[in-house]
């Protein structure tokens, strides 16, 4: 008995001391060619169809090819569709498939596969809204495919190039098999025994893929980690080499020597549904809404909850790119004096009440919203939601708070923001607004770089229209170990694999 | 001890049925429509109600319900909200993580609580009791994060001896397993220690004053024999507590697996409740309710052998 007892006591020592000594302790990306990834959230699904645009970008731009990508500036370059036309009315666009390419599973790349990619992504409950204006799409030879559009779609290419346009293998759709196994001729296969669901998804490099000098690395681990404190001991620890990352860390990681990367993604501050009060009087006269953006300090938002990550500014194109305007920022410079005045020329000189919806996501920003609007009489009375309600409710209250993502496109932004339905904007007419309606006509008119200056207009005049109340733009951020480097996309919440490079 | 068997299992039954049921109503009641954490920003009112259909969300309430548990008795929880895949399987892959854990964790507790807990019995003045009832009140103040995330500091980020994050399957590799659960275990089994430790050392201190071990030492019995004694009339309390441990370190896991980034059912739960993914939910409820009656099962059964007097209750 004593024999088995010292005997469990050597294999428990034995097995802790191999434990011990089996640490990652590596950290240079550098030194080897694998890379490990840390992202914030795990892949919701290997089915592009039923995948999100947001963090799902690393994961599965691993395994599949898109139609079409994006360079660094968020202009649309090849993939497996090799060059593309629109028709002189915009209304078909043709593209030319790239040949030889076969998915994983032996099956080939053709016209007949991107067909059947596209309208599986058009059926798609997460995919579908990217194709709402296609009504048909059509092979026209072995390498050729027709997408017929109801009407012009200015942000179609962006959108595909931005996750939407993975193409999977036939076989694997047909028989509904890609959310367990995903099948795609991407630049790795995915090592399902060596992955650890959850924690670590490993993926191969493959041989002879098309665009193998993209990807430079020979393994790649993906790591969900949500909690930024984890994920920073994590790169700590070297077993991270990339991290998504907590901006009130960036000190600690310059201290660390490491490369950090970062660019608009959201912006913050009040949406609101009613501008034409009928839900609320008030939130129809531009007054109002001009002394809500007077009364808030963005600035002062952004460096105290916004850990002064992001830029403070009043639209909501990203700042940096064409459409942004600087001059607009002084629009609104913080004035409560200017604000009540403007309150008392509306006829509101003791304010109004308003019911506005919360979560835990935005509380944060509860204290300040209700402070801020409190000056200027607004009396807040806060209805409290799930997170998960928050989305399907928060557009029946006539204003709320909204972190919402951000489009590097400009015409993806018009499109996003103001003239298509979404969650938070559940009523899209500009019928009220004659001068917004009108431009928007004209930009959808217009074509390629002579829409650039017509939605410049438009970003003037909804900051004239106090169109939403925007405190700041805030910063997506990326840690990376010397030797790699993230090139940030305004519009993925994280990257996809091509912006992560040696360097 | 059939019959005592017998109606053990039955309430536990009882239990679960309840258990899942108001889990059900409660979750659609507090989660209400799905669909917008499940589509995301730009779904349109249409692809909601297709969703809605999919998921069988137009229907009755007590009819989605009769269809969960029908299909729930059978083993069949349905498929996940986010990612239309089987409850099952997604709970079958974290399970492992979380048992993984919370067993290491709860047989350090058992192990290090009875030896402190029979050496301060035994030396209820000593040195070592001494620096228990500091521990326990140390321990008791300071949050389990902060623990973990000095533990994490000091033997994954300085002296790399730990992963600082992640999990290893046992079939991938046994010692990177170990190397994965030890500082999530010893984070979770700290206090564990130091309560059964204390639980124990008060039994002793208690059964030590009866009547019957002075006549076992009267009757000249080696000090090792009347330990034994003394200890299985003093461990009722600490199984008890180690059982109470077990169910709290399963609650408790969440933090640790956030900390350490584990991905196990407390993380699970975590994620499905955000998005309002209830059948995943619904199946992590059934399960954790399993192992409360399976736990508490055992230790009525295990006190039961340990004293016959339990059984008649």
């Amino acid at each position: 008995m004593k024999r088995i007892w010292r005997a469990t006591v050597v294999a428990v020592a034995a097995m802790a001391m191999a434990a011990c000594t089996n640490t990652t302790t590596s950290g240079s990306g550098t030194a080897d060619e694998d890379i490990k990834i840390g992202t914030l959230l795990d892949v919701t699904s290997w089915d592009p169809a039923q995948a999100d645009i947001g963090f799902d970008g690393p994961y599965l731009s691993a395994l599949y090819d898109p139609l079409i990508s994006l360079d660094k500036d968020s202009k649309p370059v090849p993939g497996l569709a090799k060059e593309w036309k629109y028709s002189a009315d915009f209304l078909t666009l043709t593209m030319d498939l790239r040949t030889g390419v076969e998915f994983s599973d032996g099956q080939a790349f053709d016209a007949d596969a991107a067909v059947q990619n596209l309208e599986h992504l058009k059926a798609g409950v997460r995919s579908g809204s990217t194709y709402d204006n296609v009504t048909d799409i059509k092979k026209v030879d072995a390498d050729t495919i027709a997408l017929h559009l109801k009407k012009k779609d200015d942000a179609l290419l962006y959108y595909m190039g931005i996750g939407r346009s993975w193409m999977a293998s036939p076989a694997a759709i047909k028989a509904d098999t890609l959310a367990n196994q995903p099948v795609g001729s991407g630049p790795y296969t995915y090592e399902k025994g060596k992955s650890t669901p959850g924690s670590d998804y490993v993926f191969a490099k493959k041989s002879g893929h098309w665009d193998d000098k993209t990807y430079p690395f020979s393994t790649v681990h993906i790591q969900p980690i949500a909690d930024p404190t984890a994920s920073f001991n994590a790169m700590l620890s070297g077993q991270l080499d990339i991290a998504y990352a907590n901006a009130a860390d960036i000190p600690r990681a310059k201290d660390n020597g490491w490369n950090v990367a970062s660019d608009v993604a959201t912006w913050v501050g009040l949406q609101y549904t009613d501008r034409t009060g009928k839900q609320l009087k008030p939130l129809g006269d531009v007054r109002v809404r001009r002394a809500i953006s007077h009364a808030f300090d963005g600035a002062a938002m952004l460096k105290s909850v916004g850990q002064n990550a992001g830029v403070a500014t009043n639209q909501v194109f990203p700042a940096g790119r064409p459409v942004y305007d600087e001059t607009l920022n002084s629009r609104y410079a913080f004035d409560l004096d200017k604000a009540k005045k403007l309150m008392a020329e509306a006829g509101y000189p003791d304010g109004f009440k308003v019911t506005m919806p919360m979560s835990s996501i935005f509380q944060p920003w509860q204290p300040s919203v209700q402070q801020t609007l409190g000056k200027i009489g607004i009396k807040v009375t806060w209805k409290n939601l799930s997170p998960a309600d928050y989305q399907k409710n928060a557009a029946t209250f006539p204003m709320f708070v909204a972190v919402l993502a951000l489009d590097s496109n400009p015409a993806a932004s018009v499109d996003g923001r103001i003239t298509s339905q979404q969650w938070f904007n559940p009523n899209p007419s500009t019928d009220d607004f004659p001068k917004v309606k009108e431009l928007v006509g004209k930009i959808e008119a217009a074509t390629g770089d002579a829409q650039v200056p017509l939605i410049q207009q438009l970003n003037k005049e909804i900051t004239e229209q106090a169109w939403q109340d925007v405190w700041y733009q805030a910063n997506n951020t990326y840690f990376s170990v010397k030797g790699i480097t993230v090139t940030p996309i305004t519009g993925m919440m994280f990257p996809t694999l091509r912006f992560v490079q040696r360097g | 001890m059939i019959r005592f068997t017998i109606r053990r299992l039955l309430s536990g039954l009882v239990l679960l049925l309840v258990v899942t049921s108001a889990t059900f109503f409660l979750a659609h009641l507090a989660i209400g429509d799905p669909t917008a954490g499940l589509l995301g920003n730009n779904a349109t009112p249409v692809q909601r109600a297709a969703l809605h259909e999919k998921l069988g969300l137009d229907r009755p309430i007590i009819t989605q319900y009769w269809d969960w548990f029908s299909h729930a008795i059978r083993g069949d929880f349905g498929t996940s909200w986010r990612n239309f895949q089987p409850v099952s399987d997604q709970i079958a892959l974290r399970v492992p993580v979380t048992l993984s854990v919370v067993l290491a964790a709860t047989l350090l507790a058992a192990v290090l609580g009875l030896v402190v807990g029979v050496a301060t019995g035994l030396r209820p003045g000593g040195l070592l009791a001494r620096v228990l009832k500091v521990a326990s009140v140390v321990l008791f103040a300071l949050p389990g994060f902060w623990v973990s995330l000095v533990l994490v500091m000091t033997f994954a980020v300085r002296l790399k001896w730990f992963p600082a994050v992640g999990y290893v399957p046992f079939g991938q590799s046994p010692s990177a397993w170990l190397s994965s659960i030890t500082l999530p275990s010893v984070a979770l089994a700290l206090a564990a220690i130091v309560m059964i430790a204390e639980q124990l050392s008060n039994g002793f201190l208690e059964v030590n004053k009866q009547d019957f071990v002075r006549t076992l030492k009267a009757r000249g019995l080696s000090s090792r024999r009347v330990t034994l004694h003394v200890l299985r009339n003093a461990s009722p309390a600490a199984l008890t507590v180690l059982a109470v441990m077990f169910v709290g370190l399963l609650g408790g896991a969440i933090v640790v697996e956030i900390i350490f980034n584990l991905p196990g059912i407390g993380s699970l739960t975590q994620s499905a409740s955000q998005i309002g993914d209830i059948p995943i939910l619904l199946g992590l409820t059934a399960v954790t309710v399993v192992f409360v009656v399976l736990i508490n099962f055992l230790l009525d059964l295990v006190l039961g052998w340990i004293n016959p007097k339990v059984r008649e209750i």
